[in-house]
């Protein structure tokens, strides 16, 4: 049985650009080893923090989605957990509903919120 | 409804709609923060169903995508203006 996987994490700004690359593929590495199969990895970059983490306001993103067994999750949370530069991450499971959603978006006909408020102001005006 | 005629509200009261079941979204994702912007205030709080009209099953997806965006640092938890 293997599972659907999505992991974001949030690297240090204080690492060069090629240690970043480097920590990137050591995750993947992780992955890997433990027999998950990686789909995407999207770096967003460097982005600015709502709210500052560990005395930082800015940190390197990274999503990722993978599927593999069951302890590929716990093996992965426990090298990132005793990692100093990843600040924080978020490791979520993915169910039917969500395997749908993702299809959505790789389709690129995803619903989105802002046509409804569209029509309804439309029908507010008329 | 009202059945009182003389009930000021009477014939004034507006059923909001739910967007998400409207654009028949299934799943909602802490990564798109432009949508999960419009249900909180200017506070960074999250807007009650009273105001927003979301159905009970969404809000509760809703309030979770929204907790998720502000673990990962991508929405505030309280908002710079009034920190």
């Amino acid at each position: 049985m293997s599972d659907f996987y999505e992991v974001t994490y949030v690297l240090s700004p204080v690492l060069e650009e090629d240690e970043t690359k480097k920590l990137v593929e050591t995750v993947n590495g992780w992955i890997e080893a433990e027999g998950g199969k990686i789909e995407e990895v999207h770096e967003w970059g460097l982005k600015k923090f709502a709210t500052p983490m560990e005395g930082k306001t800015n940190g390197y993103y990274v999503n990722m989605y993978f599927s593999g067994p069951g302890a590929v999750l716990p093996a992965l949370e426990r090298q990132i957990n005793i990692h100093d530069h990843i600040l924080r991450h978020l490791a979520l499971k993915y169910d039917a509903k969500m395997k749908r959603h993702r299809e959505l978006i790789k389709k690129g006909d995803l619903p989105t919120i802002l046509e409804v408020e569209e029509t309804v102001s439309e029908e507010a005006q008329a | 409804m009202i059945k009182n005629p003389t009930h000021p509200k009477k014939n004034n009261l507006k059923t909001k709609e739910c967007k998400f079941t409207a654009a028949g979204i299934e799943y909602i994702d802490y990564k798109q923060t432009d949508t999960l912007e419009k249900f909180i205030n200017d506070q960074g709080k999250i807007l009650p169903r009273r105001v927003t009209g979301n159905s009970a099953k969404h809000q509760r997806q809703l309030a979770t995508a929204i907790k998720r965006a502000r673990f990962i640092g991508l929405l505030p938890y309280v908002a710079d203006n009034i920190r």
